[in-house]
């Protein structure tokens, strides 16, 4: 359930209903609630292929909301990772065409974002830079440098093999979703039962605390760095796979959609507090909303709006039921 | 240099002091540097024009600067500007405003856009980022659906001197930016309002509980940020002479870096408006030199985020070792 | 749980306010510029050459340099995308040709004009001799220009026009209404007269989208009223969007979407791409501008069948021709034709438009042929 649980004994009279009533429950009610009241407007939304659409096109912003969740939940940002999805599918398509073997495709951007996203991560936690002036600075430094060396040629003529997106599991589960999927319950599990995994809320809870007990903060914090990396990296594969062509240019608004969906997912700022499984949930959700927009006519002049206020909706709802459940506690 | 700072706070005086000096350094460096390659850098007519082109990022960096000390940011600033620029047009042309009270009334929605962020942020308690974040959406969004795709043109010819006329010489919105500084520093420095922004950024219940008007305070930052924002897509409609639904994108992220480029620290608590006037300035003239060296544009970016992560890497090296 | 209740009913309200039924009602997107769609049959009136007294800038004092070396700058509103890449490849190649040109090109990485005006401001300072540009918007790139003509640099635009008083001459791909008439016949071949179909554009602002789609509207009402706009949507420049909304447009209509456009040389593969992937190859037709190379797979998958417009090298090629010839003082105002290398003497349309042909067509059988 909550990772809240973990480091604070709730306060007043907990009840079970309380405690199911969390972010992933609600997000979860609120996925199954607008489709249903979409389909009841244009039944063709309820479609197995498009529901299927909807997830395939958006797992990779689902599989970047688990790195940048952690990256948050330890009290920092990220900005830069559109920026680096862009290159490293670019990196990955070019080694495609230039002839590398087909894992080595795959390998390339998990481990490039690993890299670049641990470099920020030692910047962030040993020289102590703040994140969001590293991350600020690092987007401009992999758009430019995307520009430079591709010169915005897209990449065509890619191998049939390289497309991962393509494969399906047991005959029937498409890679995209099943990566999505496995990469949420195995981080969602990782930081609720590994010692490691739970330093995290410590070190976004109270570093202090973190260190007294035996955790080393900064450590960790390169890890989470190099973590949100590695989910980039699949981000990045999920990304490059999915059409034919790759357009060497980052695609922009990125970073936010993401944020967007590891905060709507419950994840907050201040640190210590979300889980993986609700930015999963919170990445499903507004691609069904942008999709469910279109379905219902709204307007495209008038999209945008309604996005901005569903998701400021979404954001004060879970303040809101935070603040309830810690009635006591000082904001 | 340094008139912002007093020697009531003498300490943490020295330490701002340093970062800008260090930065000030820098940026005469590079003019030198920068000059050097080419003859046409360093020319009054160049100066003035690029003083002209950042005036609407230096309006916003003024208030961004207000708005980090507090520990907060705001992105949606750039998505005021271009409400504020559809709102200027929209009222003049379809609702008949005549063109001064529609100018007015832009501003005031940039002010109401401005304290709704602030609202949500003091009263409701949703975490900055999260709320501009959101609201940078809205905002946006409400520019595409009021403007409809359309753009608003054909103003009359004293709209434009604002924009793109000269007093004496000096580009006018250029003024107007050398005015809001001078007002944004004293209040900075000089003003209760200005030490209770730092109180906040410092420690906010200890601010809270020092009978500080917290909430007040940091909702004028936010408001402040959206007038700003209204003023900033008024030079701008007045300099390219139309409205777009998409004016002001991006924009937050140039005022962001120039205020921390200038040594406003993003955990709130210190930073100057003299330090994010050098931030901008220097960020401006870097990238105008390059360009006239004949560097183009992707690479360009790309040294705009080294000098970045470079200086706040330095500044926060030397100030840890005073420590 | 209240607030959230209360919010959310407030979201999803004015969500239905804003519904604003088919949106086919009228697109008006293009800043109510009238529209003039062609005749219905296949005998489109060539353009009268010079039918409109010469209506473009001038540059001041511009210095003599016919036959000499000049630099150009080639600020076209977003680099990074094949279409682009193809405009200044052309710009390169005619350069090369002509000997005593140097051109580069140098831009904004997202399509926003304040950005291309800041780079056409910084090329002004340092000194080029030219500047060949699509603007990202006509009239906020107007002043930029006006102050280059100013200072006697020469100002020629191609793809994406300005105000005319802002450079000295634009060299058109061709004209609104043709693109508009080349689409919707090619449309109307493929699928029928009583298809319904939708749009894939950029954004509602990018102008010359704005404006053909106004085109391609007024020219159906016309010559195909059967025919039946469903929806447009918009994908900005990003490749993933557009194949996520093309796929939610095939997913709403199912087969009461027969034909989809694509306005740009990203929302076409896109297209086609969704197309592809929902198994509708040959059930729904793909029509729209797009570079060849993005296109091939599904040119040779046959899923689609033509890619309608023309060769953007041809385009650069003939901007910095027209560029040469103005420097030389070889067009003057009141020219009716330009020479232009290769592609022979272009037609001045509109006063100070230089048009460059019929649109060209690429197909299974020449599509091999090309590589950008």
């Amino acid at each position: 359930m909550s990772a809240i649980a973990l480091f604070r004994a709730p306060a007043g009279r907990a009840t079970l209903w309380r405690r199911f009533f969390t972010q992933e429950t609600l997000l979860a009610g609120a996925i199954i609630g607008l489709a249903v009241v979409v389909g009841l407007i244009n039944p063709r939304f309820l479609a197995a292929n498009n529901l299927a659409d909807i997830l395939l096109g958006n797992a990779y912003v689902a599989v970047a909301a688990i790195g940048m969740s952690m990256v948050i939940i330890t009290g920092n940002i990220d900005i830069s990772v559109g920026a680096l999805i862009g290159v490293l599918a670019t990196v990955s398509g070019s080694l495609a065409v230039a002839g590398a073997p087909i894992v080595v495709t795959w390998l390339a951007p998990l481990v490039l974002g690993v890299a670049v996203m641990g470099l920020q991560g030692v910047i962030v936690a040993y020289v102590g830079v703040p994140a969001i002036v590293v991350t600020l600075g690092m987007l401009s430094i992999l758009k430019g440098g995307l520009i430079s060396v591709t010169g915005g040629k897209w990449i065509t003529d890619l191998p049939v093999a390289f497309h991962l997106a393509d494969i399906e599991i047991f005959g029937f589960i498409p890679m995209p979703v099943a990566i999505m999927v496995g990469a949420t319950a195995v981080a969602a599990v990782w930081m609720r039962w590994w010692p490691r995994g739970r330093a995290i809320y410590a070190i976004g809870g109270n570093a202090e605390a973190a260190r007294l007990s035996g955790v080393s903060p900064r450590r960790t914090l390169v890890l989470v760095f190099a973590l949100h990396g590695f989910f980039a990296g699949i981000a990045a594969l999920l990304f490059a796979t999915q059409l034919r062509v790759i357009q060497s240019t980052t695609p922009s608004g990125l970073e936010f959609t993401i944020i967007t969906a590891a905060v709507v997912g419950g994840v907050s700022i201040l640190g210590g507090v979300g889980t993986v499984v609700g930015a999963t949930l919170a990445a499903v959700l507004i691609a069904e909303i942008t999709s469910a927009l279109v379905f219902i006519n709204v307007s495209p002049f008038w999209t945008h709006a309604v996005q901005g206020t569903l998701i400021l909706a979404t954001v004060i709802a879970d303040i809101e039921r935070r603040r309830r459940r810690l009635a006591g506690a000082a904001r | 240099m340094s008139a912002v700072t007093t020697s009531a706070r003498a300490s943490r005086a020295r330490i701002f002091l340093r970062h800008e000096t260090v930065l000030a350094a820098l940026l005469i460096v590079a003019l030198f540097g920068l000059g050097l390659f080419n003859d046409r850098f360093l020319t009054v007519d160049n100066l003035l024009n690029q003083g002209r082109l950042m005036t609407e990022i230096g309006l916003i960096a003024l208030p961004m600067t207000f708005v980090i000390i507090t520990g907060g940011i705001d992105v949606s600033v750039g998505a005021m500007v271009g409400l504020c620029a559809i709102v200027l047009g929209y009222s003049w042309k379809n609702l008949g405003f005549p063109l001064p009270l529609a100018v007015v009334f832009s501003l005031a929605v940039g002010a109401a856009a401005g304290l709704a962020n602030g609202l949500v942020i003091t009263r409701i308690k949703v975490p900055a980022i999260i709320t501009t974040i959101a609201t940078l959406t809205l905002f946006r969004g409400l520019a595409e659906g009021i403007s409809q795709a359309h753009s608003v043109r054909g103003y009359p010819d004293w709209f434009y001197f604002l924009g793109q006329g000269d007093v004496f010489g000096v580009p006018t919105q250029l003024l107007i930016l050398i005015i809001a500084i001078a007002v944004f520093g004293v209040v900075l420095d000089r003003t209760s309002f200005g030490r209770t922004l730092y109180a906040i950024g410092s420690n906010e219940t200890a601010a809270r509980f020092s009978a500080l008007p917290v909430d007040r305070v940091k909702l004028t930052a936010y408001t402040l940020s959206g007038l700003m924002s209204g003023i900033s897509a008024f030079v701008l409609v007045s300099r390219v002479t139309t409205t777009r639904s998409d004016m002001g994108m991006g924009y937050e992220l140039d005022a962001i870096a120039a205020v921390l480029l200038g040594g406003t620290s993003v955990f709130g608590g210190s930073g100057t408006i003299w330090g994010s006037v050098i931030g901008l300035v220097m960020i401006q003239l870097l990238k105008n030199g390059l360009a006239l060296t004949g560097v183009k544009g992707d690479a360009t970016i790309m040294v705009i985020g080294v000098v970045l992560i470079a200086s706040v890497l330095i500044a926060s090296s030397l100030q840890r070792r005073r420590e | 749980m209240r607030n959230y209740l209360l919010t959310t009913a407030a979201a999803g309200a004015f969500a239905l306010a804003m519904n604003s039924g088919a949106s086919a009602a009228g697109w008006d997107g293009a800043d109510d510029l009238p529209t003039s769609p062609l005749a219905c049959d296949a005998s489109a009136p060539a353009a009268p050459a010079a039918a409109k007294p010469y209506d473009g800038g001038k540059a001041v004092n511009a210095p003599d340099k016919a036959s000499k070396e000049i630099s150009l700058v080639d600020v076209p509103k977003l680099i990074g995308i094949g279409y682009f890449n193809a405009t200044s490849k052309g710009i390169t190649d005619g350069a090369a040709e002509l000997g005593n040109v140097k051109a580069k090109t140098d831009g904004p990485t997202e399509a926003k004009i304040d950005e291309q005006i800041k780079f056409i401001d910084n090329y002004i300072t340092s000194g080029v001799d030219g500047i060949l540009f699509a603007a990202n918007d006509p009239v906020a790139i107007a002043p930029v220009l006006k102050k280059a003509l100013s200072k006697g640099i020469h100002v020629v635009g191609y793809d994406a026009n300005s105000t005319p008083d802002a450079r000295e001459w634009f060299v058109n791909q061709a004209e609104f209404n043709g693109i508009a008439k080349a689409m919707m016949d090619s449309m109307a071949k493929e699928v029928g007269e009583n298809a319904s179909f939708g749009i894939v554009t950029s954004t509602f602002t990018t102008p010359n989208q704005a404006r053909w789609i106004a085109e391609m509207q007024a020219y159906g009402a016309k010559c195909h009223p059967k025919m039946k706009w469903l929806e447009t949507v918009e994908a900005q420049e990003d490749n993933v969007l557009s194949f996520n909304q093309a796929t939610t447009l095939l997913n709403k209509y199912g087969d009461k979407l027969q034909g989809l456009f694509g306005m740009t040389s990203v929302a076409t593969p896109a297209s086609a791409e969704a197309v592809t992937k929902a198994n509708l190859c040959g059930k729904v037709a793909v029509i729209g501008l797009a570079t060849p190379n993005a296109m091939k797979p599904y040119v040779h998958a046959d899923c689609v069948k033509s890619v309608v417009l023309w060769n953007p090298i041809d385009l650069g090629y003939a901007a910095v021709h027209v560029m040469r010839a103005v420097v030389d003082g070889k067009l003057k105002a009141g020219d009716t034709s330009v020479d232009a290398g290769k592609l022979g003497k272009l037609n001045v349309v509109n006063g100070s438009e230089i048009l460059l042909g019929p649109p060209f067509i690429y197909d299974k059988g020449n599509i091999d042929k090309f590589d950008f």
